[in-house]
C-alpha cells in the first residue's frame, strides 16, 4: 500500500487509512490532499480520498475520486478493494465481488479482502462460494479460532453439517488439554453446543447426547444445557428420563408452555388436536392436578385444562379458574379465554356462567355459593367480560348496554373506554370509534399504548392529519414525523397508507408502503455486520437463527400487507393515470420521436441536476452541525415528503410486478397475492402468467368467491378474444385448450354451466351468490336483472345459538358492504343499491357506511352525543397546548415501564 | 395466561411492534438484533394464549467496565396485560441469566423519574435502589434514575423459584470483543 510514495507520503498514506479504520474522515482527508498536493495522480490515495469522502456522506465525489484512481493504478489490489467497498456501502453487492475478484487476482493471499469477500458470500448467500473462501482463509492462518468456527458455519449453511462437524471436533484437536482459559469458558461452552446442535441435524442423537453428557461441565449456560439434553432424550425414545428433566425445567420455569406440552408428551398425553378420549382427560385431571399443587403460583396449570375439558367439567375448572381474576381485576381474562370460543359448546357455557355470577353478585356482593363478600369492582369486570363476550358474539348491541353499564359503575377505568372504541369499531362506526379512543387516551397523556390505539382508530376513520399530530406527541427530535419512520414504526405506515389508498391519495399510500418496504430492505442490510461479528462472539446458534430469519423475512405479514398495498396503488395508477402526466403524453405526442428524445433527455438531466443540489444542500447541512454538535448528522431532506414523484412512474404495472415477485416467492399460499397476479397479468395482457395466477388460486381454495371469479373471468375474456395468428398466439391457446379440460370445475361445461353449478353448490352463502350474481352478468349483460334479484332474495339467516340475547344474523357487515358497493358499481343498479342499503342498516344500526339509525351518520347516536358533552367541558381535539412529555400522570397506575 | 420464555430471532419483529406501541424510547432493528446476537441468553418475552407477543426484556451485558454487570435495556408489557406479574417474572429471568451465565455482580436499569408504577416495581418488589441521578437523560428533559441490584449470593429470589445455582468465574468480562455491530 502506497509503495511508490516517498517516506514521508508513504506515512501519510498509512495515517488516511487508520483514520478510515477508526472514523475520524477529516484528519484522513487532509493527509489525502497532503499527498495529493506532490503527486495529484497518486491512484491509491485518490482512491481512498474517495472512500473517506463516501463515509462522509459526499457521494458524488467519492466515485469520482475511486473511479479516477483505479484509472491511474488498474494493477492496484488498494484501488480494486476500495472499489468494492463503496459498491458495497450501496449495497451493489455483485459489483463489489466482482471488485474484490479483481483486487485477489492481482494479491490473491490478502486476508483482508478474502475477508470481505466472504462477508459479501454469507449475506448474498454464496454458499459455496462462501466456502472456498472460508477454507482459503483457513488455510492461510490457521492458528485463528475465528477461521476454523468460520470454515465450519460455511459448510453448515452449506448444507454439510456432519462436515461442520469434523472441522469443529479438528480444531478441538488443537488445543490444550487445560482449554479453556476462564476468559473465554462461555464462549468454548457456546461452540460446544453449537456443535451438539450440528449432530442433532444429523441424526447422531446418541453420540449428541454422549458428547452433551462428557462436557456438562465446560458448558456455562446451564439452561440451554437442559433444554438441548431434554430435546435429545425425547427423541432417543428415553422418556422417563425427559419426563423428569422436563420436570426439573418446571420447577425453574412453571410459566413455560412448551415444558408442559413436552412433559405431556414424555407421558403419552399429547394430542396435536387435542381430541383426547374419556380415559386420556381423566389422566391428564390427575396430571395437572399434581403439576397444581407443586406450582401454586402458576397461572398456566390451571388454564391448560380448560382446552381438554368438557361440559361441566369444563363448566366447573372455567369458574375456579374465573373467580380469583374477576376479583382481583385482571383485564385480559376474555382475552387469554377467547380461543375456547372455537370449541364447540363452551362460549355457551361460558355465557351462562358469567350471566349467574352477574346475577349472584348484583344480588348479594357474592359468588354464587360463597360466604365472602366481593368488593364492588369484582362486578364491575364481571360486566367488563360480559361486554367483550357479547362482541365477540357479534351482539353489538347487548355489549354496548354491558360496557355502558360498567363505565356507569366506575366511570375511571380507560380499559373500558379503548373496549368501547374497539366495540363500535366492529360495529361499523368507525368515527365513533376514534371518539372514544381519544377519550381513553385523554385519561393518561403519560401512556403511549393508549396514544398509539387512538392514532390507530383515527387512521381507521380517515382522520389522517388529526392521528399524525397526535402520534408524534411521543416521538422526539425536530422533524416528528420522520421518527416515526426512522424508528421503523411499521403499524402506523401501513395504516396510514391504507387510509390515503382510501381516500384516493396514491402519492402519500405509495410514500408509506414503500416506506414499511424499505424498513424490510434495511433489516436484510441489518444482517452485514454480524457475519464476522458472531464468529468472534461464538453466538453461533443464534446467528444461524438470524440468517434462518432473514431468509423469510418478506413473508412477514406486514411486508405483506406493504407489498400489496403498493400494487394496489400501482393498478389505480395504470387504470386512473393522472391528469397531469396524459396532458403532457399529447403534448408528446405531438412531436417528432426525435423532438422527443430531446425533451426526454432534458428532463432527465434537470433532474440530475436537482438532485446533485439537493445532494450538496445535505451535505452543506451535514458539515455545519457536525462542527457544531459533533454528533450524529442531520437526517437528508426527504426531496418528496407527499410521494408526488412516485406518481411519475412510466409504466405503473412493470412497478408493480417487483412487489409481485416477492409476494410470489414469499407468501405463495396467500390468496390475495394471487389475486393480485391475476390483476396485474390481465391488465398487462401476459395471458399465461394470469393463466398461472387462475391455477394457483384453484390451488389455494376453488371454492373461494374470487377464485370462481378469475376462472370465469379469464376464460370469457379468451373467448372474446380475437383467433390466433401468428406462431406463438396459436401455440398458448392450445397450451390453454389443454390445461382448460384438467379443470374440473369446467369440464365439459360451458361458462354459464360452470356458473350455475358454482351457484348450486353454495346457495346459502351471500359471498357466492354475488360471485355468481356478477359473472352471470359478465357472461351475459341482459341477465342483470337477474343477478341483481338473486343478491337481494338472498336471505341473513339467523346463527343459532342456546340462550342466546336477541337474534343475530350470520353476514358480516364487510362482505354487506362489498355486496353494496357490486351493485353500485360493477351492476349498476342504483335503486337495488339503495334497497340493499336500507336493509343493511337495520342488520348493522351502528354502521356508518349504511347510516344505521345508532351510528355517527344520525343525530341519536352515541356519537353524536359524545359530541355534544365534549362541546360543553372536556376533552376537545386541539393537540397543540397538551404537554405529553411532561410528567401529566394522574396517579393511576399504568404498567407501562419505561427504561432505556 | 401468559407463557414466560426465552426470545427467539424470529421474536424480534412483534418485540418491536410492542415496544413501538407503549413505550416512548424505540429502537431500529439492529439494536435488537445486536442484543439476540451478543447474549441471546439475556431476551425473554411473555407470549399470551394466542400466541401474541405482550411484553419483553431486553438486556445487555456491559462489557467494557471492570465490574462485570448487567444492564436492563428495555422492558414493556402491554396495558392490556397488567396485573399478572408479568414484568415480575421477565426481569427474574433475565437477572438469573445474568448470574448464572454471565456472572454478573449486579445490574443497572434507568427509569423516568415520573414513572411511578416502574420505580416501585423496582424498589419494591424487584430490590433495586437508587444509584444515582441522571439529569435530563432522557431526549423530552427529563432525569432518570440509575437503578442498581446487587446479584451474587444477595439474591432475593421469589418463592416459586428453586433454582441451582453455578458459579463460574470468567466468562462476561473478557473484553476481547470488540462490537462494531452496536448500531
Amino acid at each position: 500500500m502506497g509503495a511508490s510514495l516517498p517516506p514521508k507520503e508513504a506515512n501519510l498514506f498509512k495515517l488516511i487509512v487508520k483514520s478510515y479504520e477508526t472514523k475520524q474522515y477529516k484528519k484522513g482527508l487532509k493527509a489525502a490532499d497532503a499527498i495529493l498536493k506532490k503527486f495529484p495522480d497518486h491512484g491509491e490515495t485518490l482512491s481512498m480520498k474517495g472512500l473517506t469522502l463516501n463515509c462522509m456522506d459526499r457521494k458524488s465525489e467519492a466515485y469520482e475520486l475511486v473511479r479516477q484512481g483505479l484509472k491511474n493504478d488498474l494493477k492496484s489490489h488498494v484501488c480494486w478493494h476500495v472499489f468494492g467497498l463503496l459498491y458495497r456501502s450501496d449495497r451493489e453487492y455483485r459489483e463489489a465481488i466482482k471488485c474484490y475478484r479483481n483486487a485477489l487476482r492481482i494479491d490473491p493471499e490478502n486476508i483482508e479482502i478474502l475477508r470481505d469477500l466472504s462477508l459479501l458470500q454469507a449475506q448474498m448467500r454464496d454458499l459455496s462460494g462462501f466456502v472456498e473462501t472460508r477454507q482459503q482463509l483457513l488455510t492461510l492462518k490457521p492458528n485463528h479460532r475465528m477461521n476454523w468456527i468460520g470454515f465450519s458455519v460455511a459448510h453448515h449453511l452449506n448444507s454439510n453439517a456432519s462436515k461442520a462437524v469434523e472441522i469443529l471436533e479438528a480444531y478441538e484437536g488443537t488445543l490444550e488439554n487445560d482449554h479453556p482459559p476462564d476468559n473465554e469458558r462461555l464462549e468454548h461452552g457456546e461452540m460446544i453446543l453449537y456443535k451438539i446442535s450440528l449432530l442433532e441435524q444429523c441424526g447422531f442423537l446418541e453420540r449428541a447426547l454422549g458428547e452433551l453428557r462428557q462436557k456438562e461441565t465446560k458448558i456455562v449456560d446451564k439452561l440451554a444445557f437442559k433444554e438441548q439434553e431434554v430435546s435429545l432424550l425425547v427423541k432417543l425414545g428415553h422418556l422417563e428420563e425427559a419426563e423428569t428433566l422436563y420436570r426439573t425445567l418446571l420447577s425453574m420455569n412453571p410459566d413455560n408452555y412448551s415444558y408442559y406440552e413436552g412433559l405431556q408428551k414424555c407421558v403419552g398425553l399429547y394430542l396435536e388436536d387435542g381430541k383426547y378420549s374419556a380415559d386420556q382427560i381423566d389422566q391428564l385431571v390427575l396430571l395437572y392436578e399434581t403439576l397444581g399443587q407443586q406450582y401454586k403460583w402458576s397461572s398456566a396449570v390451571k388454564r391448560i385444562p380448560l382446552d381438554f375439558l368438557q361440559g361441566d367439567k369444563f363448566r366447573e375448572a372455567a369458574e375456579n379458574y374465573i373467580r380469583p381474576l374477576l376479583t382481583k381485576g385482571v383485564p385480559s381474562l376474555f382475552s387469554d379465554l377467547s380461543s375456547l370460543y372455537t370449541h364447540s359448546g363452551k362460549a355457551d357455557i361460558l355465557e351462562q356462567l358469567i350471566l349467574e355470577l352477574e346475577q349472584s353478585i348484583k344480588t348479594s356482593s357474592q359468588y354464587p355459593g360463597s360466604t365472602e363478600k366481593e368488593s364492588s369492582s369484582t362486578l364491575l369486570w364481571t360486566l367488563f367480560f360480559l361486554a367483550q363476550h357479547y362482541d365477540r358474539r357479534g351482539q353489538y348491541e347487548t355489549s354496548l348496554s354491558k360496557i355502558e353499564e360498567a363505565i356507569e359503575h366506575t366511570p375511571t377505568v380507560i380499559d373500558l373506554y379503548s373496549f368501547k372504541s374497539r366495540l363500535l369499531k366492529h360495529a361499523g362506526d368507525l368515527n365513533a370509534a376514534a371518539a372514544f379512543a381519544d377519550e381513553a387516551r385523554l385519561m393518561d397523556l403519560a401512556d403511549r399504548y393508549v396514544n398509539s390505539e387512538c392514532v390507530k382508530r383515527m387512521l381507521q376513520a380517515d382522520q389522517v392529519d388529526l392521528a399524525e399530530k397526535i402520534a408524534v406527541l411521543f416521538t422526539k427530535e425536530g422533524d416528528q414525523h420522520n421518527n416515526l419512520h426512522d424508528m421503523q414504526c411499521m403499524w402506523y405506515e401501513l395504516a396510514s397508507g391504507e387510509s390515503f389508498f382510501r381516500q384516493g391519495n396514491l402519492g402519500r399510500a405509495l410514500k408509506k408502503f414503500l416506506g414499511v418496504e424499505k424498513h424490510y430492505a434495511d433489516i436484510t442490510e441489518d444482517q452485514f455486520d454480524f457475519h464476522s461479528y458472531c464468529l468472534r462472539k461464538m453466538t453461533l446458534r443464534s446467528y444461524v437463527d438470524m440468517l434462518k430469519f432473514q431468509d423469510q423475512l418478506h413473508s412477514h405479514p406486514y411486508f405483506h400487507k406493504a407489498a400489496a398495498g403498493a400494487i394496489r396503488c400501482y393498478i389505480k395508477l395504470h387504470d386512473f393515470p393522472p391528469k397531469s402526466t396524459t396532458e403532457e403524453d399529447e403534448h408528446m405526442s405531438n412531436l417528432l420521436p426525435s423532438q422527443k428524445k430531446k425533451l426526454r433527455q432534458k428532463q432527465r438531466k434537470a433532474e440530475a441536476r436537482a438532485k446533485k443540489e439537493a445532494e450538496e444542500k445535505n451535505e452543506e447541512l451535514n458539515s455545519s452541525v457536525v462542527s457544531k454538535s459533533g454528533k450524529r448528522p442531520v437526517k437528508p431532506v426527504d426531496p418528496d415528503p407527499h410521494g408526488e414523484k412516485l406518481l411519475q412512474v412510466e409504466d405503473p404495472l412493470s412497478e408493480a410486478v417487483k412487489y409481485l415477485k416477492l409476494l410470489q416467492k414469499n407468501s405463495p399460499d396467500s390468496l390475495e397475492t394471487h389475486l393480485l397476479s391475476f390483476e396485474l397479468y390481465t391488465r398487462k395482457r401476459k395471458i399465461l402468467l394470469a393463466f398461472q395466477a387462475v391455477k394457483q388460486l384453484l390451488r389455494l381454495d376453488a371454492d373461494h368467491p374470487d377464485s370462481h371469479r378469475c376462472l370465469i373471468k379469464f376464460f370469457h375474456q379468451l373467448g372474446s378474444m380475437s383467433t390466433p395468428v401468428t406462431e406463438s398466439e396459436k401455440l398458448i391457446w392450445s397450451v390453454l385448450e389443454a390445461e382448460r379440460s384438467t379443470i374440473s370445475q369446467l369440464h365439459e361445461k360451458s361458462l354459464f354451466e360452470a356458473n350455475n353449478a358454482f351457484h348450486d353448490n353454495h346457495k346459502d352463502s351471500l359471498m357466492h351468490r354475488a360471485a355468481f350474481a356478477e359473472i352471470l352478468y359478465i357472461l351475459d349483460s341482459n341477465r342483470k336483472s337477474e343477478a341483481v334479484k338473486l343478491i337481494e332474495d338472498s336471505v341473513n339467516n339467523t346463527v343459532p345459538r342456546n340462550g342466546a340475547i336477541g337474534p343475530i344474523g350470520e353476514w358480516k357487515l364487510e362482505d354487506c358492504i362489498a355486496v353494496h358497493k357490486l351493485l353500485g358499481t360493477v351492476l349498476v343498479d342504483q335503486d337495488a343499491a339503495l334497497r340493499w342499503k336500507v336493509r343493511c342498516a337495520e342488520y348493522f344500526p351502528y354502521s356508518t357506511y349504511f347510516e344505521g339509525r345508532h351510528s355517527s351518520a344520525s343525530p341519536n347516536s352515541a356519537f353524536s352525543q359524545l359530541r355534544k358533552n365534549s362541546e360543553n367541558d372536556g376533552p376537545n381535539h386541539s393537540v397543540d397546548n397538551q404537554n405529553v412529555g411532561s410528567t401529566t400522570s394522574n396517579g393511576r397506575a399504568f404498567e407501562n415501564l419505561t427504561i432505556s | 395466561m401468559v407463557c414466560i420464555r426465552k426470545a427467539t430471532v424470529n421474536d424480534l419483529l412483534a418485540m418491536q411492534a410492542c415496544n413501538l406501541f407503549c413505550l416512548p424510547e424505540n429502537y431500529q432493528m439492529k439494536y435488537y438484533l445486536y442484543h439476540i446476537l451478543s447474549w441471546p441468553q439475556l431476551l425473554y418475552v411473555a407470549e399470551d394464549y394466542n400466541g401474541r407477543i405482550v411484553g419483553y426484556v431486553l438486556a445487555k451485558m456491559e462489557e467494557e467496565t471492570n465490574e462485570c454487570h448487567g444492564h436492563i435495556t428495555s422492558l414493556a408489557v402491554l396495558r392490556t396485560h397488567r396485573k399478572l406479574g408479568i414484568a415480575t417474572k421477565l426481569m427474574t429471568a433475565a437477572q438469573n441469566a445474568m448470574e448464572q451465565v454471565f456472572g454478573a455482580e449486579y445490574v443497572s436499569l434507568h427509569v423516568r423519574k415520573s414513572n411511578r408504577a416502574a420505580f416501585n416495581l423496582y424498589t419494591e418488589t424487584l430490590g433495586y435502589k437508587i444509584h444515582d441521578v441522571e439529569a435530563k437523560y432522557y431526549a423530552d428533559g427529563e432525569d432518570a434514575y440509575d437503578m442498581r441490584k446487587q446479584l451474587k449470593g444477595k439474591t432475593i429470589h421469589p418463592p416459586q423459584h428453586h433454582h441451582h445455582h453455578h458459579h463460574h468465574g470468567g466468562g462476561c468480562c473478557s473484553g476481547e470483543t470488540k462490537g462494531n455491530a452496536k448500531a
